[in-house]
């Protein structure tokens, strides 16, 4: 089973804490972190991750700015991004697919959402 | 080598036990096979459940864990309830034993000058002192309720070595989630006791600094 990397990208230490020990259910995941959009973005960059999980409502750049940028800059244009937020109204998904998102998903997580999405994405 | 009266090559021992089941009995064997894949989902389940539960418990303790260096207890109610629960409107009502008396400290996502102090044993709140035990809307009349409680979905009761400190109280949960699940009764039992102690610890910080 190859190794995939995956960076998740959280403002909420309980969030960050909560997914780490859902991916710990699978062995083959790498986690690396970010406490926001723009760290994101530079360790997008130079981590070159298989998929970015990244919330949406964020202090200095949010989830759906750095999506853009990811998506604009020819390293990273190519990384699914899944953006996980509390915000499930229809406006505030569509504004989430515009902004060149993969996939979308609310919290508060469900675990089998959660890692069904991810190897869907992951290729498993 | 075997063989039958009509010249045809009877299987052995070996091709015997290892044909497919649907080739020996096919009724009993498929029923067997499907009445152990239900039982090993029931277990998968159980233990699935468990660990969903010990997660979430596991990483609101950390979290409030962290308040003690950090002193964001009401911080940290924050990002539980709107991360493991899925609420974004949250309010911390701060028990006065003296005069029996609830008055809002701190507010999320909340109109705070709605949020009128109260007295024990008054609307849902209240009522949780009274009763020694957190409240919840679904087990509640209309009639009871304080204006401010209308949108009110738990009223979480915290204590600490007995003593009310005060109650959490969760307002509307977010659009995606419609009512509160079993895992959410027990971070909130959970909520009951450590938040206590975490605000109680964080008062009495408050109180040495001032000092």
């Amino acid at each position: 089973m190859t190794t995939k990397k995956i960076l998740l990208v959280d403002d909420s230490y309980t969030a960050r804490l909560v997914n780490r020990m859902i991916f710990s259910q699978k062995s083959n995941y790498v986690l690396i972190s970010a406490v926001d959009g723009k760290e994101a973005v530079e360790r997008a960059r130079t981590e070159q991750p298989d998929l970015i999980l990244m919330d949406i409502v964020m202090p200095r750049m949010t989830g759906l700015e750095a999506c853009r940028a990811l998506k604009k800059d020819k390293v990273t244009e190519k990384i699914p991004v899944i953006l996980l937020t509390t915000r499930g109204e229809e406006k505030y998904v569509q504004e989430g697919y515009a902004s060149g998102c993969s996939d979308y998903l609310t919290k508060p997580v469900n675990d089998a959402e959660l890692l069904d999405l991810l190897k869907a994405y992951l290729g498993e | 080598m075997t063989g039958t009266e009509n010249g045809n090559r009877t299987p052995n021992r070996a091709e015997r036990d290892f044909a497919p089941a649907a080739e020996k009995s096919p009724i009993p064997a498929g029923m067997e096979h499907l009445r152990l894949r239900v039982q090993q989902l029931s277990l998968r389940e159980q233990l699935e459940r468990n660990h969903f539960l010990l997660e979430r418990l596991s990483a609101s303790s950390a979290r409030l864990i962290q308040t003690l260096e950090h002193g964001d207890v009401f911080e940290a109610i924050a990002e539980i309830v709107a991360n493991l629960i899925g609420s974004e409107e949250v309010a911390y009502f701060d028990y006065n034993p003296a005069t029996k008396n609830f008055s809002l400290a701190w507010s999320w996502g909340l109109e705070p000058g709605a949020l009128e102090p109260f007295l024990a044993g008054a609307g849902m709140c209240g009522r949780a002192v009274e009763e020694g035990v957190s409240q919840f809307r679904e087990r509640q009349a209309e009639s009871v309720l304080l204006p401010f409680e209308r949108n009110l979905t738990a009223c979480v009761l915290l204590k600490s070595s007995r003593e009310v400190v005060g109650v959490i109280a969760i307002f509307g949960l977010l659009p995606q989630k419609s009512a509160l699940e079993w895992a959410d009764y027990e971070l909130l039992k959970f909520l009951e006791t450590y938040a206590a102690v975490a605000i109680q610890f964080q008062r009495l910080q408050g109180s040495q600094v001032s000092t």
